[in-house]
């Protein structure tokens, strides 16, 4: 990760940032090893970005791990199986785990987001025979007794396989504990987002990021209270609002873009109030339920509560729709779209978004970055200009 | 931007953070037009920390303009506005700033080129000062401020010096007008073969003015380009740009500059700030800014 933010001494939120900051420091497997000292025989499972069932995970004892690529370290041995109008996040996989940067992970989930991801999967699999590797094909049909079916037998044998590596059998018990946990992130992940909103100025997006991606490596009820400390200590900062305007990110939903980039959003007068950052951890509108069979809350909660997003199935028409809903929400200004170079989910759904701005007038601006991008001064200059233009000439143009 | 007789006259402020230096100008305005400027403070950086020079300039500025920044409606940066983000209610990006700014002090101005310490930029603008288009310098300094000061300071001439010197040139030396770091050992060839000092800075202005003329010519400036930034005090460089936009067979452009085309920036985004104040109010959005600024009736 490049250009973290820092906090002053002085600032209410400096003890909690700088903790967040080690619990994502080497790739975010920093908190594997501690977790693997204080589990003897524990299982340590990583992920890609986007949604992984990590209640299932929790619930059978294994420690779920976003992975986010490798941010901007040099890639050497991963550029050699991907081609060069492939995305950077494979490639960074690769090498973080050719590398050894990946040892403590006992195995790998890679959810389905593209056909990218999918490949990824498969040279995983023969490069590190003995590790454990899953592609989880999620449902894209989210009738209950077609996908729905579908995804319980996929979470039954992912769980069954990880019992067979030595997790614990899947309980009913352990799974309502696991939601129980995961819905306290929720409440949590969802102050932090009301706190962003209404006082944007005491919770910056850089740090709402950091401290979301901080539960990266960490089981979700001491992520809560991690982020329930953080919305705590942001409330008692002084300081003014500012005059910028009200964004929503659309589109960096896999790749990470680099800290630098969201920072330079915000100094060029975008306030990100909201975004689709971080799905693996931030994937599901509103709780589980509690009540009733845990694994069928769980897939449930896939079908009907998962956020609208590229790399999951959605209506002709209602995609552009979920993005004027988010808009609408979020009382934005406008819309940025930030996608990953040659993310093909992202951009091949971005000409129906930007349809649907158009259409109900909201203003937008895009563009494209790479995890390992450095240099932010033309992003920071289109976003100005957009910011600007909305401000004063209430126009993108 | 839309003029409004109904505009209560305010106070508002602009902060541009430059890389040289830290630019204030407080303006009396109605909406931000119809105003004038109250004050203006320049300091150079030199090498300080620049947070604790922006609150500084800030502060003084309030002082010379008698005010209270509580006073103030809206307090603007610009530039590297990062540095002001302590007590600034809102940021606007440079070319805004510069384009509000050059109209202002210049109506007729249709282009902006504002040379700046580390680059520069063509920026076409409306007569509301909306920017149409815009190209800048891109890696290389060989066009910029900081280029100039390098060289007379290699030279040994004051830089308020380099102007007056460029103008009394007879026979200017031709330099790379795509490297600095070319230039400079031109620069430094001459000095050896004992080209004149006069000579060497024409030659100078010469290549940065063939690069910004390029400029203009690419965003298809027409009428009138305020020159804005620092750079546009050097009156060497302003008439070698004005020489060459008139051979260079393009559209005539008429250059001009002005004593506070150095305050440009910092002057556009004061007045940005008191449209922008304005227009929060109007839509009942005062709540966005909390500089906690008043309105004053008809001064």
């Amino acid at each position: 990760m490049t250009a973290e933010p820092t906090a002053p001494q002085n600032d209410p939120a400096a003890a909690v940032l700088k903790r967040a900051h080690a619990l994502t420091a080497d790739y975010g497997t920093a908190p594997v090893k501690a977790w693997k000292e204080k589990n003897q025989g524990g299982l340590a499972i990583g992920h890609m970005p986007i949604y992984t069932p990590r209640v299932l995970l929790e619930a059978i004892g294994v420690l779920p791990v976003a992975i986010y690529g490798a941010g901007d370290k040099d890639i050497i041995r991963g550029d050699s199986y991907f081609q060069s109008y492939i995305c950077h996040i494979p490639r960074s996989t690769i090498e973080l785990g050719l590398t050894g940067m990946l040892d403590s992970l006992d195995g790998m989930i890679f959810p389905a987001i593209c056909d990218v991801i999918r490949n990824l999967s498969g040279m995983w699999q023969m490069l590190f025979p003995k590790k454990w590797a899953a592609y989880l094909d999620l449902p894209q049909n989210f009738r209950p007794e077609v996908g729905g079916r579908f995804y319980k037998l996929e979470l039954k044998r992912m769980a069954r396989e990880l019992h067979e590596r030595g997790a614990k059998a899947l309980s009913d018990e352990g799974l309502r504990a696991a939601i129980k946990d995961e819905n306290l992130r929720r409440v949590a992940l969802d102050k932090l987002a009301a706190l962003r909103s209404d006082a944007s100025w005491r919770v910056p997006a850089s740090e709402a990021y950091l401290v979301t991606r901080a539960g990266g490596a960490i089981r979700a009820r001491e992520h809560a209270a991690l982020v329930e400390e953080y919305v705590a200590a942001a409330n008692k900062r002084s300081g003014q609002p500012k005059d910028n305007v009200r964004v929503v990110l659309v589109g960096s939903f896999c790749e990470q873009p680099p800290f630098g980039l969201i920072k330079s959003l915000e100094r060029a007068g975008c306030d990100i109030i909201s975004d689709d950052l971080q799905l693996g951890i931030d994937y599901m509108e509103g709780a589980i339920d509690e009540k009733g069979d845990p694994l069928d809350a769980l897939v449930d909660a896939f079908l009907h509560k998962g956020k609208a997003t590229a790399s999951r199935y959605i209506g002709e028409g209602r995609k552009g729709a979920a993005l004027l809903d988010q808009v609408k929400r979020a009382k934005a200004d406008g819309v940025i779209f930030a996608a990953a170079s040659f993310c093909d989910p992202a951009l091949l759904d971005q000409p129906m978004l930007e349809t649907a701005c158009e259409g109900a007038g909201i203003p937008f601006t895009s563009f494209k970055y790479a995890e390992n991008t450095g240099q932010f001064q033309v992003i920071r200059e289109q976003a100005g200009a957009f910011s600007d233009a909305v401000r004063l000439w209430e126009s993108a143009a | 931007m839309t003029m409004t007789n109904d505009a209560p006259w305010v106070y508002s402020a602009g902060i541009d953070i430059g890389a040289g230096a830290v630019k204030v100008v407080i303006t009396k305005s109605r909406g931000g037009e119809q105003g004038e400027i109250v004050t203006r403070v320049c300091e150079r950086i030199r090498r300080r920390n620049v947070y604790e020079l922006a609150e500084r300039v800030f502060d003084d500025a309030c002082k010379s303009a008698g005010l209270k920044p509580d006073k103030l409606v809206y307090v603007a940066s610009t530039g590297d506005g990062e540095a002001a983000e302590k007590f600034a209610t809102g940021h606007f990006y440079s070319m805004t700033t510069h384009a509000r700014g050059a109209l202002f002090l210049d109506n007729d101005a249709r282009a902006v080129l504002d040379i700046g310490a580390l680059h520069a930029r063509a920026i076409k603008i409306d007569d509301r000062s909306k920017v149409l288009n815009h190209r800048m310098t891109s890696q290389c300094a060989s066009g910029t401020g900081q280029f100039v000061e390098n060289i007379a300071r290699y030279l040994g001439v004051p830089l308020e010096d380099v102007g007056g010197l460029s103008l009394k040139a007879t026979a200017p030396e031709q330099v790379s007008g795509i490297c600095a770091v070319l230039a400079e050992t031109d620069v430094i060839n001459m000095v050896s073969r004992g080209v004149s000092t006069q000579d060497i800075l024409k030659g100078i202005h010469q290549s940065i003015a063939g690069r910004l003329g390029k400029l203009l010519r690419a965003i298809k400036a027409e009428h009138t380009v305020f020159v804005s930034g620092g750079m546009a005090l050097d009156e060497g460089m302003i008439t070698a740009l004005r020489e060459a936009l008139a051979t260079d067979r393009g559209v005539p452009l008429k250059v001009v500059a002005n004593a506070d085309s150095i305050f440009a920036g910092a002057l556009g985004a004061a007045l940005l700030g008191a449209y922008r104040r304005h227009q929060l109010d109007r839509r009942g959005g005062a709540a966005q800014t909390n500089s906690g600024g008043t309105h004053e009736r008809a001064a």
